[in-house]
């Protein structure tokens, strides 16, 4: 977790020698994950909360695909992330499948779904793709209330063994370690992403449909393959909540959530791939230390989220970049 | 055949109601193109805002425009230091967050305020129910659908006769056009949003008697208008009232001859069949961002 915070400033200075840099905050990350992970002096509350924080971390992660790669708002893809929770407890519940197995099915089911999805509504964008969206994940949500399957309105509970191989996620710092290490390697894949032929063309996307069009994108294709990208990854954020949650109900599919995730990309800064991380750390550590009331850190992350819609559209650091410029162009009207 | 028609005369008189939250929405967005999803929490303030007031001493009827007048002053409020600054001719993805944002933050200070526990909203029609012709009618269900009528036929009137009407239909059909033909758009856009919002929070104070006040009680029926207004075409003041009416049968028929519990599921369901199959809506042009 504060492997994140660290990791910020370096990433905000984007640009030059770029693998270097990447794998230099790699190495930050890994020690900040360590030295988190031992720092915490044991405290199982803290260890487990840092664990949540990182598969919510991957979520916004995966949300922030789709907004600070397409320009989107995809409301329903809390459904990802449900399908993702859903899965692994099925697996042990029903089918006597291990953790590890429901985990990758769910992912596998995540990514299967988004491809009819994304080839039925990716034609649509703006509100128009945030309402459908936003509809399927209510669909998806009563669905899961009405199956028995799914455990209806009570959900699914009483795990047998949540562990991934040899490491016992029961236990708060293996939990803690095996969620951080997942979180790197999300980033890592992304950064890779980003700077591939894929990567570009979203840009190019995001930028202008139209020019990116007559560049010879396939746009259509380009959204369908990111919202494939991000289903599972959202799936997999799903999966590593359950250690925490201990629970599945079709809350987890509520809007609300990705509506979280949405306020940690924003907080943390779409355009930076390390943003929605540190934005997750923020919107979920920052309120616990404060001992904020739920009902209150939505109303002040609300609040903040306007405000950095009103005067930073890219991320709290757009704030400070703004100050920095104002005032060196104050300096520089003084000179002459 | 009883069954039936008691149905059908639920089902209007529901969609009386939504026709009320959708054209507040459609009216925001074809002057100011943003898509409110904060609709459902005005929805919400203005419920409780009747519940307030009506516990000060107030009877339900005074509470009601007192309740709309609360809500439009919020509206206001926000108008002039959010959506003014924030959201005219900006992108597509900065209003959704933003009105998303300000949906949450209601519902959170309702919660904060007033508590999370659903309450009745006491009305003086609540308990009385009329029958005519053999069939059974709440007291407050006829109200709603009365009063709903009339506002909207009022509203509809006041758009083709009035100079200020007429201003919104020319800036919700070319905003440009109506900035050359001298007309304050800005003040227009407020104006209609002003009249959204206060339609939404008139809604809840008619459906709040109904289905008793608690602060996430707008999102169910914001969601049936998006239903609503898109199935009428996105701006179109004539398809939300027609779509309200559609959307309010279909609810009603389903509920009962199919599944109380997937009912839910149906507003879902129909906003995204009309989405992918008729974007244009039902009776309107094709205005749809499609690559």
């Amino acid at each position: 977790m504060t492997d994140i915070t660290t990791g910020a400033p370096a990433g905000r200075a984007r640009g030059g020698s770029a693998s270097l840099k990447g794998a230099g905050l790699l190495a930050l990350g890994i020690a900040a994950a360590l030295a988190a992970g031992f720092g915490l002096g044991g405290d199982p509350f803290l260890l487990n909360l840092a664990g949540y924080t990182c598969g919510f971390a991957i979520f916004a992660l995966s949300v922030n695909v789709m907004l600070g790669g397409l320009g989107e708002v995809p409301l329903g893809h809390c459904m990802f992330y449900g399908i993702g929770a859903y899965a692994p407890a099925m697996a042990m519940n029903h089918a006597g499948l291990p953790y590890e197995a429901g985990a990758v099915i769910g992912m596998v089911v995540a990514a299967l779904i988004a491809a009819p999805i994304g080839w039925l509504t990716l034609h649509l964008t703006g509100a128009y793709f945030s309402i459908v969206s936003w509809g399927l994940s209510g669909v998806a949500m009563v669905t899961a209330l009405n199956l028995d399957v799914t455990g209806g309105p009570l959900g699914l509970f009483g795990f047998s063994r949540l562990a991934v191989g040899p490491f016992d996620l029961s236990r708060p710092q293996t939990y803690f370690f095996v969620a951080a290490a997942i979180l790197l390697a999300v980033l890592v894949v992304l950064y890779h992403i980003r700077g591939s032929r894929f990567g570009r063309a979203m840009e190019a996307i995001r930028q202008g449909p139209h020019l990116a069009r007559s560049l010879g994108i396939d746009v259509f294709r380009e959204r369908l393959k990111a919202l494939v990208l991000s289903a599972p990854i959202a799936a997999l954020a799903g999966a590593l909540s359950l250690p925490y949650t201990q629970i599945v109900t079709p809350e987890v599919m509520s809007v609300l959530r990705t509506v979280d995730a949405l306020l940690a990309a924003l907080i943390g800064g779409v355009g930076l791939i390390f943003g929605p991380a540190v934005g997750a750390v923020i919107f979920t550590i920052l309120p616990q230390f404060l001992d904020l009331d739920p009902n209150v850190k939505v109303l002040v992350f609300s609040l903040l989220i306007i405000l950095v819609m009103v005067a930073a559209p890219g991320g709290l650091h757009q704030l400070w970049k703004a100050a920095a410029a104002r005032l060196s162009h104050a300096r520089r009207e003084d000179a002459p | 055949m009883d069954l039936l028609i008691q149905t059908l005369i639920n089902g209007l008189i529901l969609g009386a109601g939504y026709a009320l939250v959708a054209v507040g929405l459609t009216v925001i967005f074809g002057t100011l193109h943003i898509v409110n999803f904060a609709h459902g929490a005005f929805f919400a303030l203005g419920a409780y805002a009747t519940l307030l007031i009506e516990r000060a001493g107030a009877p339900y009827l005074l509470a009601i425009p007192l309740a709309v007048l609360c809500v439009a002053a919020i509206g206001f409020a926000l108008e002039a230091t959010i959506v003014r600054r924030a959201l005219y001719d900006q992108g597509e993805h900065g209003s959704i967050i933003v009105t998303f944002a300000i949906s949450q933050a209601i519902v959170a200070a309702i919660i904060l305020v007033v508590g999370p526990d659903p309450l009745p909203v006491p009305s003086p029609f609540g308990q009385t129910a009329v029958s005519a012709g053999g069939f059974f009618l709440s007291a407050q269900r006829i109200f709603i659908a009365a009063a709903s009528v009339a506002v909207l036929a009022g509203f509809a009137l006041w758009l083709r006769r009035s100079v200020k009407g007429q201003q919104i239909l020319a800036v919700s059909q070319n905003a440009r056009g109506a900035l050359y033909s001298g007309i304050n758009v800005p003040l227009i856009r407020s104006l209609s949003f002003l009249l959204g919002i206060a339609a939404a929070g008139l809604a809840g104070a008619l459906m709040g008697p109904m289905i008793s006040a608690f602060p996430t009680m707008g999102d169910a029926n914001v969601i049936v208008a998006f239903t609503v207004v898109i199935l009428g075409g996105l701006g179109s003041i004539g398809g939300a009232m027609l779509g309200a009416l559609v959307i309010g049968l279909g609810n009603a028929l389903f509920e009962t001859y199919v599944s109380v519990s997937w009912t839910p599921a149906l507003g879902w369901v129909l906003v995204i069949l009309v989405l992918l199959l008729r974007p244009q809506g039902l009776m309107g042009r094709a205005q749809l961002d499609r690559h």
